[in-house]
C-alpha cells in the first residue's frame, strides 16, 4: 500500500475514491431532490478513482 | 454561499493530499537537479497534463469564465487561435533546441545562443513576470475565499500561500508537477457537472443564441472592424497580436510551460508534451468559456426567473471575476459544492506553484549561480533553490495586492505578458532560425521591444488604464490594448534585432551547432506508430482546430 503511494495514478485514484465516498454519504444522509447531483458525480468519481487506482503504469 | 461539514471535509482532504504529495516526493530529492529540474525523469502523460495544468491557474479558470461573460465566444480565440498553433510549433520546431542543448532553463538557452547579458535580461524580466502571475493567482483565491467563505482577505492570502509553500518547498518541481496532474483532473471533473446543469437550465445552446446579441455567439463574423465586437479589436490585431505574438511568445518562450516539456524522459517525449497537451487544451473552452456565456444569458430579461446574477463592484459594474463562483453558489448543493470550491482552490494552487517552481529555477541557475556565486557545491544550490521558493511566494503576496486594483484579472495578466513575452518571441524566432543574429542584436532588440511596449501602453487608453504619456488612442477593452501593445513590442524587437545584428559580428558557426535550425541535424525518431510521431499528430491537431473555428465562425 505504501509503495503504491509512489505511483501518481494511484494517489489520484485514491483521492477521487475518498471524495466519491463523501459525496455518496452526503446523498444517503440528506436525501432530497437537490442531492441527486451528488449521487451522479459520486458514482462518476468512484468509477474514475477505481480505474486510476487499478491502472498499471509501468513508466512511473 | 454557505459551506457545510461535508464541503469543508472535501477541502481538507484535498489539502491533505497536496501536502502529502510533497512529503512523498521529498524522499526523492537528493540534488538541486532533482529539486529544480525533476532530473528529466517524468513520464509523458504526466508532463503533458502538467503542461496544460500549469496554464490552468486561477487566472485562466476565473479569468476565462469572466472573459466569456464579458466578450462572449470570442474568448475561444485564446485557445483556437492563441494556443494550439503555438503549442504545435513549440513541439515540432523549438523543443529539439531546448532539450537538445541540455539547457536547464530558457534563459540558459539564451546564454548558449547569445551571451550572459541577454540571459540576465530575460531571467530578470521572467522572474518579475512569474511573481506577478503568481500574485494574481493568490489574489483570485483570497478574493474567492473572502466572498464564498467570508474569510478575512489577508488571512486567506497567508493560509493559501502557506500551503503552496509547504509542498513546493518539500518536493520542488516534481511535487508541483504531480499536484498539477491531480489538480487537472479535479478542475475538469469538478466543473464539468456545473456546465451541464447550467447549460440545461439556460435552455441549451439554441436558447443562448436567441437570447444574446449575435456578437456574443460568433467567434469571427464580427471581427472585420473593431467597433463591431465586444472585444474592440479587428481580426488583424487578433491574428497578429494574440495569434502570433502573444501566443507564440507565451507557449514557446515562457519557461513556466516550456519547463514541463524539458523534464520529459527523452527528446521524443519532450516534443510530444505540448502536442499531447493541445488535445485537452482544444476542448477547454467547454469548461472555462461556456460557463461565462451561460451566465450572461441567465441574466437576460427572459431568463430572470432563474434567479441568477453576477455581483457588482463598488462602481456598480458587473464584477466578471466572480462569474464562476456565482454559478457554483447558484447550482451546487452541499457536497458537490465542496468539490467545486476545491476545484477553484486547485486552479489557484496549480497556477501559483507553477510560477514559483519556474521562478526558483531561473533565480537559482540564471541569476544567482550565473552572476553572483559560482562554483559552489550542489547542496548549496539546492538550499538556494529552496530559499528562492520561499521568497518567490513572499513576493507573490506583494503582487496580489497590486492585482486588487483591476476588475478583470485576465486583462491585467495579458498586459504583463505583452510587456515581457511579446518582444521575447522575436528574439527566439531570429535566434533559432537566422544564424546571423548576434548577441548584441538580441540584447538591444529585447530592450527596444520592452521600451516599445511601454510607449504603446503609454499612448493608448483602455477602460481607464494606460495613456500615461498621452491618451492619444482609445481602445474599447483592456484585452484589445494588450494585443496591440504585444504586437508593437514584437515589431520593435524584431526590427531592432535585425538592424543591430547586421551592424555587429555574429558568433562562428561552429559555436551555433545544436542551437540554430539551419546548423543542426534534425532528430530521427525511432518510433513506428503514427500517433507517436510528432508531425502526423500536429497536422491532425491543426485540422481539428480549423474545423472548430469554422463551426463557431
Amino acid at each position: 500500500m505504501l509503495n503504491k503511494l509512489n505511483k501518481l495514478s494511484f494517489v489520484i485514484g485514491l483521492f477521487f475514491f475518498i471524495i466519491s465516498l463523501l459525496l455518496l454519504a452526503n446523498y444517503l444522509t440528506e436525501r432530497d431532490q437537490t442531492q441527486q447531483i451528488n449521487l451522479y458525480v459520486g458514482l462518476l468519481f468512484l468509477a474514475f478513482g477505481g480505474v486510476m487506482m487499478l491502472l498499471k503504469n509501468t513508466e512511473e | 454561499m454557505k459551506l457545510h461539514f461535508t464541503d469543508y471535509l472535501i477541502i481538507a482532504v484535498y489539502f491533505l493530499f497536496v501536502i502529502g504529495v510533497g512529503f512523498i516526493i521529498k524522499k526523492r530529492i537528493k540534488s538541486s537537479n532533482d529539486f529544480l529540474n525533476s532530473n528529466r525523469s517524468i513520464p509523458l502523460w504526466i508532463t503533458s497534463l502538467a503542461f496544460i495544468s500549469a496554464n490552468l491557474g486561477a487566472q485562466e479558470v476565473l479569468g476565462m469564465v469572466a472573459s466569456g461573460a464579458k466578450y462572449g465566444i470570442m474568448t475561444v480565440h485564446f485557445y483556437w487561435v492563441g494556443a494550439i498553433f503555438a503549442m504545435v510549433f513549440l513541439g515540432v520546431f523549438m523543443m529539439p533546441f531546448y532539450y537538445g542543448s541540455k539547457a536547464r532553463s530558457v534563459p540558459e538557452y539564451l546564454s548558449l545562443r547569445f551571451d550572459e547579458k541577454t540571459r540576465a535580461l530575460n531571467a530578470i524580466t521572467f522572474a518579475v513576470m512569474t511573481v506577478f502571475s503568481s500574485g494574481i493567482s493568490l489574489y483570485a483565491l483570497a478574493k474567492l475565499l473572502e466572498v464564498v467563505l467570508h474569510w478575512n482577505f489577508d488571512m486567506s492570502i497567508a493560509i493559501a500561500a502557506g500551503i503552496v509553500m509547504v509542498y513546493t518547498f518539500l518536493g520542488g518541481l516534481t511535487s508541483a508537477v504531480y499536484n498539477e496532474v491531480l489538480q487537472f483532473f479535479l478542475i475538469i471533473l469538478g466543473l464539468s457537472p456545473l456546465v451541464i446543469i447550467a447549460l440545461h437550465d439556460a435552455g441549451g445552446w439554441s436558447t443562448i443564441k436567441t437570447q444574446l446579441q449575435p456578437q456574443m455567439t460568433h467567434a469571427w463574423k464580427y471581427m472585420a472592424t473593431a467597433n463591431e465586437n465586444p472585444m474592440g479589436i479587428n481580426f488583424i490585431s487578433l491574428l497578429f497580436g494574440l495569434g502570433f505574438v502573444m501566443s507564440f511568445g507565451y507557449f514557446c518562450t515562457d519557461f513556466l510551460v516550456v519547463q514541463r516539456a524539458m523534464i520529459a524522459k527523452n527528446i521524443n517525449a519532450a516534443q510530444r508534451t505540448p502536442i499531447m497537451a493541445a488535445i485537452p487544451k482544444m476542448f477547454m473552452p467547454i469548461i472555462v468559456v461556456l460557463p461565462g456565456i451561460i451566465a450572461i444569458t441567465l441574466m437576460q430579461p427572459a431568463l430572470q426567473s432563474k434567479g441568477f446574477s453576477i455581483p457588482t463592484n463598488e462602481a456598480g459594474e458587473l464584477d466578471y471575476t466572480m462569474t464562476l463562483p456565482s454559478l457554483i453558489a447558484h447550482y451546487y448543493p452541499t457536497g458537490i459544492l465542496g468539490v467545486g470550491i476545491t476545484a477553484l482552490l486547485a486552479s489557484f494552487m496549480s497556477g501559483m506553484a507553477g510560477n514559483v517552481t519556474a521562478f526558483n529555477s531561473v533565480f537559482t541557475y540564471d541569476i544567482y549561480q550565473a552572476h553572483f556565486v559560482k562554483n559552489k557545491t550542489d547542496h548549496h544550490y539546492l538550499n538556494v533553490g529552496k530559499m528562492a521558493t520561499i521568497f518567490g511566494i513572499l513576493f507573490s503576496i506583494v503582487t496580489a495586492y497590486i492585482a486588487k486594483s483591476y476588475n478583470n484579472i485576465n486583462d491585467f495578466l495579458q498586459l504583463v505578458f505583452s510587456f515581457v513575452n511579446g518582444p521575447l518571441f522575436a528574439t527566439f524566432l531570429l535566434g533559432m532560425f537566422w544564424k546571423r543574429t548576434t548577441s548584441d542584436g538580441a540584447f538591444w532588440g529585447l530592450l527596444a521591444g520592452t521600451l516599445t511596449a511601454a510607449i504603446t501602453h503609454g499612448l493608448t487608453l483602455a477602460e481607464g488604464k494606460g495613456g500615461w504619456i498621452a491618451p492619444m488612442f482609445v481602445i474599447k477593452s483592456g484585452m484589445g490594448q494588450a494585443f496591440i501593445v504585444a504586437g508593437f513590442s514584437w515589431i520593435g524587437n524584431f526590427v531592432t534585432t535585425i538592424i543591430v545584428s547586421l551592424l555587429t559580428k555574429p558568433k562562428p558557426e561552429i559555436e551555433l551547432r545544436g542551437l540554430v535550425y539551419s546548423l543542426t541535424e534534425k532528430p530521427k525518431m525511432a518510433v513506428s506508430k503514427w500517433y507517436t510521431k510528432v508531425i502526423p499528430l500536429s497536422i491532425l491537431l491543426i485540422i481539428i482546430t480549423i474545423i472548430l473555428n469554422i463551426i463557431f465562425f
